[in-house]
């Protein structure tokens, strides 16, 4: 056992800098000590260890960022990015929720990862990666604050994100000159990119546009295991067992991982044949353990004769977006604002 | 399908490339990189020397082997330990594995070569690590902090409260520019404004106190009329129902209590050096806790520091009898010391009669602000003052600020500032129900937005400064920080909880603990200890190190 454990360690080490492989390692150390076999979690220690930093209306690299309180009644906060133009460098704090100038002005409704029980919209990495969208694509992101499991499971991630896409859709300050309405996309990490595709259906049903989805190293699983679960449980920072634990966290108690939120093409999936589902963009990591489910994703959009993408990153493991420190980062952030820009 | 892979990693042009790369170890770096904290992990919110980030892998791959090799003892880890600082990743690492009593192995950094039948250093990362490309420049942890930032949680609001923020902007504004009859005529048309907005509750409340505070500004002059002048006693009142309305003075008693208490473990003789008496409403708490300390209670002395009472009536007196008499209930010997002085800055350290033998805590809440003078210069109060409480070497000194930039040389940053503040505490305070505490804890309140709006110089005394400066004053000043762990943090959350309102969030920030509304931190509390080379007057004994 410990002779395997020294490969899986070593072949980690390879393929990822070293500060990325630290901070990575840290998470997964940490959320070890958080999660515990009878299913419920440390929430305390795991807000006191989460790195968060606060919002910022002053500009920093062109972007400021403020919060706000989008239902009182679930404490649901968002964090606003918004980009300096160039009419005005240095935005009017007073109006924070100024009206968008361009012509047409993506907004990017983003979902953070933490496999449905870590991490905020406040967390450090991803105020990171939001402001860099906020550059990449010339977007105003909005971060959704989402409530987590295991105290709150399935339907509350999804309740909250379309709480969310119903606010930003009715923001007359967020809508485009070009046609008086918001340009809403739909992107996030992990348990992000499953909530995104779960909003998506949302508001087909609902009749709002959603232009474009963006899957990161999507959260999906299933009851079946797979050969990629096989071969890769535990080398690259994530275990079967984890993943098993988060799902429990997430799913109605009683419920195995066929259900739709985990599997939405296995056998409870919903088809989104004939429907106008947005087109997609999907991120998968060579060395992420879940790779079968989200390459089964993808085909199930296929097959449903729906518009995707998929990004395969051979060498990549999961987190590689969080850092700009490798080649699949900067490869995949060129895709997503190819992406967002193509309705301009 | 797009396929990329790792060689591409070595294409990257804007890194330095070293040719030295096959050979472990680097060649030692200047003083200055060594001390150079990775930009991206500091992006992330950790603080790792780039020196130090091969020995921070080491010890967490030595974590994770002891995980597998012993999952039972690796949750009792989890359950039982207290964190500290999780931003300082080596120290934390490191005490993690300090946990474990097992020696360390370390079977990934050696191996066999199966040709030579030698060990070999496994390192991995060299190959990668010399062409890494310098993307993000490595900045000091502190700057980054430092730099100018303005934190806004924002409600829905309708459009003429919107309206109100913005004449307020630029009121404010004509009065930086000195542009006073511009100012006025904006004043009257708020006040025109305020009539038509809603003044119970959001931004129309928290507008008209400022309104208020800038007519003040423009129509007496800076000196801030008596506002400053209310009574001690009308003060203490309007404080003591900011306490019953909201947690923040709770919080403040609390977690610096809980810093005491550990840093009085195994002191028999300990003298705590209050620097703002009021009722003495943190004292009991502590004084119990004491109380049922194993092993028994301490000689408890308290030094409580206030204004001197106008009427001939001794209150701080009164209120260390009061203390004593609990003192008593509970069978802890107490000795009470009242010093009155209307400034902090006019007390000198004999008057607090500080005994050689004992151990000292020093407590401030929100009292050092009042000490930064108009003009940063080598003798401001502060620095004096902080330099008296380092001679008497404490044991500890508990710091509680209001964690905002309230002391900005422009007066339209420092408005703006105090707008969003203000807001969001006033905001936290529609979940108050209890009267009159709600009324006057709003009253307590808009005498400090007065004070930051209306008034400059020697009557400025609500000079709040965020937290990343005190630690950079402090630390200047010979004291180093003693962080608050995570069993102070779960007590402060679980504390929240008796709240009703939901949105008050505790956070933990570098060591130190804030509370805040809705993501907007408002207070922040932090331990400090004096360094060990501190030119004592009174040589003291200092026994007990905090682990």
């Amino acid at each position: 056992m410990a002779r395997s454990n020294e490969v899986n360690l070593n072949e980690c080490k390879m393929v990822v800098p070293l500060n990325t492989w630290v901070l990575i390692s840290n998470f997964k150390l940490a959320y070890n000590l958080l999660r515990r076999p009878d299913g419920t979690f440390n929430r305390h220690l795991a807000e006191f260890l989460d790195r968060k930093v606060p919002a910022n209306a002053t500009p920093v690299d062109g972007v400021f960022s403020f919060d706000v309180l989008i239902d009182r009644g679930t404490s649901l906060l968002t964090r606003i990015y918004r980009p300096v133009t160039a009419e005005e460098p240095l935005p009017d704090v007073a109006e924070l929720e100024k009206p968008v100038t361009a012509e047409v002005v993506p907004v990017i409704i983003f979902f953070h990862g933490g496999s449905f029980a870590h991490s905020s919209a406040n967390s450090a990495i991803y105020d990171t990666l939001c402001r860099r969208l906020v550059g990449l694509c010339k977007a105003v992101v909005v971060s959704v604050n989402y409530r987590r499991a295991p105290e709150n499971r399935y339907p509350c991630a999804y309740d909250d994100g379309w709480t969310a896409l119903k606010w930003v859709n009715s923001r007359p300050w967020l809508q485009s000159r070009k046609d008086s309405k918001v340009h809403i996309y739909l992107a996030g990490d992990s348990s992000g990119g499953n909530i995104v595709h779960h909003v998506a259906l949302r508001a087909i049903e609902s009749g709002i546009d959603v232009l474009g989805n963006i899957l990161l190293n999507p959260m999906f699983g299933g009851e079946e295991r797979t050969e990629s679960e096989h071969n890769l449980d535990g080398k690259y920072f994530v275990t079967l067992r984890d993943r098993d634990w988060y799902w429990r966290a997430y799913l109605p108690e009683g419920e195995d991982r066929d259900h739709h939120a985990c599997n939405p093409f296995g056998p409870n999936g919903r088809s989104v044949e004939g429907i106008k589902f947005p087109k997609s963009l999907v991120v998968v990591a060579g060395l992420d353990l879940i790779q079968d489910w989200q390459l089964a994703y993808v085909e199930g959009l296929k097959k449903a004769g729906q518009e995707v993408k998929l990004l395969y990153m051979e060498q990549a493991t999961i987190g590689f977006y969080l850092l700009p420190n490798n080649n699949h980062f900067h490869a995949v952030m060129d895709e997503i604002s190819r992406f967002v820009g193509s309705d301009c | 399908m797009v396929l990329y892979d790792s060689t591409a990693l070595a294409g990257n042009s804007s890194g330095s490339s070293s040719s030295s790369s096959s050979k472990p170890p680097p060649p030692p770096l200047q003083p200055q990189q060594q001390q150079e904290i990775d930009g991206l992990l500091a992006g992330a919110g950790y603080k790792v020397r780039s020196s130090e980030l091969r020995k921070v892998a080491q010890r967490l791959e030595r974590l994770e082997t002891a995980m597998v090799n012993s999952p039972a003892d690796f949750s009792q880890l989890a359950s039982d330990t207290i964190h500290y600082n999780p931003s300082d990743l080596a120290s934390w690492v490191d005490s993690l594995l300090s946990e474990f009593a097992q020696p360390p192995t370390c079977p990934s950094e050696f191996v066999m070569d199966p040709v030579t039948n030698q060990t070999v250093v496994n390192d991995a990362w060299t190959t990668t690590e010399p062409n890494m490309p310098q993307v993000h420049q490595n900045i000091s942890y502190e700057q980054q902090s430092l730099n100018n930032q303005l934190t806004v949680v924002t409600a829905m609001e309708e459009d003429s409260g919107i309206r109100l923020v913005h004449m307020l902007m630029t009121c404010a504004e004509c009065i930086q520019r000195g542009d006073f009859s511009l100012a006025t005529s904006f004043l009257e048309d708020m006040q025109g404004l305020l009539t038509r907005v809603n003044t119970v509750c959001g931004i129309g409340k928290v507008a008209g106190h400022f309104i208020d505070a800038l007519g003040r500004r423009i129509f007496q002059g800076i000196g801030g009329g008596s506002i400053n002048g209310g009574s001690a006693y009308e003060n203490e009142i309007l404080y003591h129902h900011f306490y019953e309305a909201c947690p923040y003075l709770k919080f403040a008693h609390f977690t610096a209590n809980q810093a005491i208490l550990e840093a009085f473990d195994g002191h028999d003789c300990v003298h705590v050096v209050d620097f703002n008496l009021m009722h003495g409403l943190q004292w009991p708490a502590l004084i119990q806790a004491l109380a049922l300390r194993p092993g028994g209670p301490p000689l408890l002395r308290l030094t409580g520091i206030g204004p001197p009472s106008p009427d001939g009536r001794d209150s701080l007196r009164e209120i260390g009898l009061r203390l004593a008499e609990l003192a008593r209930s509970v069978n802890v010997r107490f000795a009470f010391r009242g010093v009155a002085a209307s400034r902090l800055e006019d007390v000198k350290p004999w008057m607090l009669e500080v005994n050689p033998k004992e151990s000292v805590a020093v407590n401030s809440i929100m009292q050092l602000h009042r000490l930064l003078g108009s003009e940063p210069n080598r003798n401001s109060p502060v620095e004096t003052v902080l330099s008296w409480i380092r001679s008497l070497n404490p044991k500890i000194m508990t710091v509680v600020e209001q964690e905002a930039n309230h002391n900005q040389p422009g007066f339209l940053d420092r408005f703006t500032e105090a707008l969003h503040y203000y807001s969001t505490m006033f905001d936290s305070l529609e979940a108050c129900t209890v009267q009159p505490d709600k009324a006057l804890a709003e009253i307590y309140i808009q005498r400090e937005i007065t004070n930051v709006v209306s008034c400059e110089g020697s009557a400025r005394v609500e000079r709040h400064e965020p937290l990343a400066r005190w630690r950079t004053r402090l630390s200047g000043a010979g004291f180093r920080p003693l962080h608050l762990g995570s069993n102070a943090y779960k007590q402060a959350s679980m504390l929240l909880t008796l709240f009703s309102a939901e949105g008050y969030s505790v956070e933990e920030n570098d060591g130190c603990l804030t509370l805040g509304w809705h993501s907007r931190p408002l207070i922040a509390a932090s331990a400090w200890q004096a360094l060990s080379d501190a030119p004592a007057e009174f040589p003291a004994p200092d026994t007990h190190r905090p682990s």
